[in-house]
């Protein structure tokens, strides 16, 4: 079985190198299928770990496969090994499963691109660098995917590196993540210095509290640097600059929940450090209510769809940060699903009106596309959480253990009802916006129909299947009946709380009325166009701004390190080191200029230099001896 | 012992007749401006040289020294000089003002401090004399040492001899597009050998 | 030699060493000293590069001379065979030196060693 999982992990490898190499020889449509094809077969080498996984018994599900000895030093070793265990199997098959479906949209979308071979390429490296995140069998190869997906996030967002925007949201998350990376390796160090190991039984080890928070607190830097909670999120929303499959897959499906995935693999250290999985809990619960504010007010589609997600990883961050595991994980798995979806949705919309993504301009498009029309109101059924679509079964969930927690519990809970609430108002804001309503000048100017041929299939297939993912995803595991994904998971990590059937029942249908009261709101406003829309020109300012989170951390990073910069150029650089290298070239010439001289040319100078200087050298000759 | 410190007292006559010929010699070769003339106090200054060696018990080196150096470089240099033509300079001209004055520091400094030296260790290890028999200094022993003990500087020497007769060759090789310049230049049709 | 036969009619019979008649051999080293430092004054101070090179063998002279009282003080041969090499090496510079002052006559420069400068830096 770990046969499969190094296929799983090698085949996009495998895929990225062929092509790098490959260069102009491969064509660009034989790129994209190289690159799919690679992606599918992980897939498949992942299915044969998960087979084989069944097929043991519960405490026998652990299997560790080493390649190779990569680090040794001293006492301390590490091999390259990937582990099998079901939560790494959870992983691999939802990494490689919605990655190949988003890889295969992507020949219809990025077709006549012109750098499609660059992009495969960064496709597949990013498809293998998230699945030895999640396959690596100690936390240096963990790390080591860490810091690939960071570096594949930032070439894909940059993937149109002419336009100035791109470059610089490329730039913003690529040093956020460094910031996250950096608390990370931090606590690392500690982790070694404290037990000499960095293997997941380190983490096992029993710790004093301060080194176990001072871990898990760096753990958790990381986790929500990645992850784009709160303070560490503002990297997201531009990052949606990157074309849309790389919003799907990066953005919303796989490296984002890197952090959710981090916290469940670490959950020993911090369950030593209860503390600090209070305020994961807690900076996930403000920022699902902040970013569904934020969502309120964006014009951009796909702004609002990652202000969705972060929102949704702030619940899942709720969920682990409570205990709940395996919930936060089966949320992980629905999310990928719907969330994909609506980004390729929105891919064919934005596709079809040759590139815009302002919904202003956007509308009446029911009848121009109805069969996309239908596969974004399931995709935004299921992120509101509407029986029985699959947002429904894992959300629920969570805000049931959230109510077993305590008092805290309490608070967290009603900041994820309200946060139903709010994804209700802008998931259908959004909906009726580029839905609904007539059609306006633009659309009437700009629409197009996507065609018939191998484009609009390759985009079309995907869109389907996770279609009827979301619609029947959820149904693997409904709380109070039954619950394979808790009974998988139990194995590798322990639940901290058990809500009772009460407590599910009555979170879910307090969640539902919820999210039925926000859709119903939004269809008020935006949809029958019955009521206004309020004004409130301090809130829309706000939030329109985002909470001035960027201009503060202009204020107080950017613009000291800038001051700091020039003043080093001026008063440093310039005088001391770039005046000093002419100095130093006329000093010599002029040294050289003064040696010059000596060389007078004249024999009898030369032969009167010698002379004395032998003379000098006979009377050291004899005082010394 | 009579006639032995006779003997003696010939021989510190003859040492100091050779050694004041020796150095005034050597004065003059350095301060004639003719150099011709420079070059027969030279040949003074060997011929007093040879005598000192033969005080020395070098036999062959002063026959040598007679030989080659008076019969051979002398003659080469009276040559060329003979081939340069009259030349008379000032002798002590010339140059910048200090060369005079360090130079005369700097060879009597050397003077000095030889002499200083010698001073120092002529009652320690300068007084003991050596015992020689009466074949030091002759062909025979000259010979055997040349080709049993210091053949290798023997061979060198000769390479060395090679060597510099090839460059005096090539140095006075007279190319036939300097002399047809050459000849140009005085206006004669050059000549070659045999016309 | 008037030197041998006076020592030899007065030596034991069965005794075949010389004794070193006269000045010892520090008197040789300082009149060697004398014609080594003439010589260096000759080299330093004319401008004729024929006088130059005479000067030149007067210090080989000087240190030739050095060498054979050496040889007679410590009754080793060697010194005589470094004496005769240096004469066969002050031969060949001879040689060379006089090349190029006839070819440097017949080039037509000036046979001044001051003016002959043009390695200079």
């Amino acid at each position: 079985m770990t046969t499969g999982a190094w296929i799983c992990l090698l085949s996009p490898l495998l895929g990225a190198l062929l092509i790098t190499l490959g260069g102009t020889r491969l064509s660009r449509r034989g790129a994209a299928y190289l690159s799919t094809a690679s992606c599918f077969v992980a897939f498949a080498g992942a299915l044969v770990s998960f087979a084989a996984l069944l097929g043991k018994s519960g405490g026998d599900r652990h299997h560790v496969s080493t390649a190779w000895t990569w680090i040794q030093a001293g006492t301390y070793r590490s091999g390259f090994e990937v582990l099998v265990d079901p939560l790494s199997v959870m992983m691999m098959l939802i990494v490689s499963g919605v990655g190949a479906l988003i890889v295969a949209y992507s020949i219809g979308y990025m077709d006549g691109d012109g750098e499609e071979r660059r992009y495969f390429a960064y496709m597949s490296l990013f498809v293998f660098s998230m699945l030895l995140l999640v396959q690596g069998g100690n936390l240096i190869l963990l790390l080591a995917g860490w810091g690939m997906v960071g570096l594949s996030s930032y070439l894909l967002i940059g993937f149109w590196h002419e336009r100035p925007s791109a470059i610089a949201a490329a730039k913003k998350a690529f040093v956020m993540n460094a910031i996250g990376d950096a608390a990370m390796a931090l606590a690392l160090f500690l982790l070694i210095q404290k037990t000499g190991t960095l293997s997941f039984g380190a983490l096992d080890a029993v710790h004093s509290s301060s080194v176990a928070n001072l871990v898990a607190l760096g753990l958790l830097g990381g986790a929500i640097a990645k992850s784009a909670q709160l303070p560490l999120h503002t990297w997201l929303p531009d990052a949606m600059e990157g074309p849309t499959p790389v919003s799907a897959l990066i953005h919303a499906a796989t490296m984002v929940t890197a952090g959710v995935y981090l916290i469940v693999r670490t959950h020993v250290i911090f369950e030593q450090a209860p503390k600090v999985q209070d305020l994961a809990a807690g900076l996930g619960a403000a920022t699902l209510l902040l970013a569904g504010l934020i969502a309120l007010v964006q014009v951009d589609i796909k702004r609002v769809i990652a202000y969705s997600t972060m929102s949704q990883i702030g619940y899942m961050f709720v969920g682990v940060g409570v205990g709940a595991y395996a919930n936060g994980m089966f949320h992980l798995m629905t999310h990928a699903f719907f969330k994909a979806l609506l980004f390729m949705a929105a891919g064919m919309v934005i596709h079809a009106l040759a590139g815009e993504q302002d919904m202003r301009r956007m509308g009446g498009l029911r009848e121009l596309m109805p069969r996309v029309r239908l596969a974004f109101l399931i995709g935004s059924l299921a992120l509101v959480g509407i029986f029985p679509f699959a947002g429904f079964f894992s959300k629920d969930s969570i805000l049931a253990a959230a109510m077993d927690r305590g008092a805290y519990g309490y608070i967290l809970w009603v900041a994820g009802l309200a946060g139903t609430f709010l994804t209700g108002l802008y998931t259908f804001r959004m909906f009726y916006l580029v839905f609904g309503g007539e059609r306006g000048a633009f659309v009437r100017e700009h629409f197009h129909e996507l065609g018939r041929g191998l484009v609009v299939v390759s985009m079309a297939v995907p869109v389907a299947v996770l279609t009827v993912l979301s619609v029947i995803g959820g149904w693997l595991q409904w709380a109070p009946f039954w619950h394979p994904v808790e009974t998988w998971l139990q194995t590798v990590a322990e639940p901290l709380v058990s809500p009772t059937n009460w407590q599910e029942a009555v979170s879910s249908v307090v969640a539902l009325a919820l999210g039925l009261a926000g859709m119903g709101v939004a269809w008020m406003v935006y949809g029958a166009r019955r009521w206004a829309v309020p004004s409130a020109p301090f809130w829309q300012r706000t939030l329109e701004r985002k909470f001035y989170f960027d201009e503060l951390y202009d204020t107080v990073f950017y613009r000291p390190a800038v001051w700091t910069a020039h003043a080093l150029a001026n008063w440093v650089e310039r005088p001391l080191i770039l005046g000093s290298g002419p100095e130093i070239g006329t000093e010599t010439r002029d040294l050289g200029g003064l040696f010059a001289r000596l060389q007078t040319g004249m024999i009898r100078t030369y032969a009167l230099a010698i002379a004395s200087s032998l003379a000098v050298l006979a009377i050291v000759f004899v005082a010394v001896k | 012992m009579l006639l032995a410190s006779a003997g003696n007292v010939l021989v510190w006559a003859v040492w100091m007749g050779a050694a004041f010929a020796c150095l005034g010699s050597g004065i003059a070769v350095v301060s004639f401006s003719n150099p011709f003339f420079s070059a027969l106090a030279l040949i003074g200054n060997l011929a007093s040289l040879a005598v000192l060696y033969l005080l020395l018990s070098a036999e062959f080196v002063a026959a040598a020294q007679v030989l080659v150096y008076g019969g051979a470089v002398m003659v080469m240099f009276l040559f060329v000089i003979g081939y340069i033509g009259p030349r008379q300079d000032s002798p002590w001209a010339g140059g910048p003002s200090w060369q005079v004055v360090g130079a005369v520091l700097a060879a009597g400094a050397l003077f000095v401090e030889i002499v200083v030296v010698v001073g120092l260790k002529a009652s320690g290890s300068l007084a003991h004399q050596a015992k020689i028999d009466s074949s030091f200094g002759s062909p025979s022993q000259i010979g055997r040492l040349f080709l049993t003990d210091h053949l290798l500087a023997f061979e060198v020497t000769s390479i060395v001899l090679l060597v510099a007769a090839v460059g005096g060759v090539i140095l006075g090789h007279h190319s036939r597009r300097e002399s047809a310049a050459g000849a140009r230049a005085l206006g004669v049709r050059e000549t070659r050998p045999g016309q | 030699m008037l030197v041998r036969s006076v020592s030899e009619r007065h030596a034991p019979a069965n005794e075949s060493w010389k004794p070193m008649l006269g000045p010892s051999v520090a008197w040789y080293l300082c009149v060697a000293a004398f014609l080594f430092a003439t010589g260096a004054l000759g080299v330093l101070l004319r401008r004729n590069p024929l006088i130059v090179l005479l000067s030149l063998e007067i210090m080989l002279n000087g240190g030739n001379l050095a060498l054979i009282g050496y040889a007679r003080h410590l009754g080793d041969g060697a010194g005589q065979i470094f004496a005769i090499a240096v004469m066969a090496i002050a031969a060949s510079e001879v040689v060379v030196g006089l090349g190029l002052v006839v070819a440097m006559n017949r080039k037509h420069l000036t046979l001044d060693v001051d003016r002959l400068n043009t390695l200079r830096g």
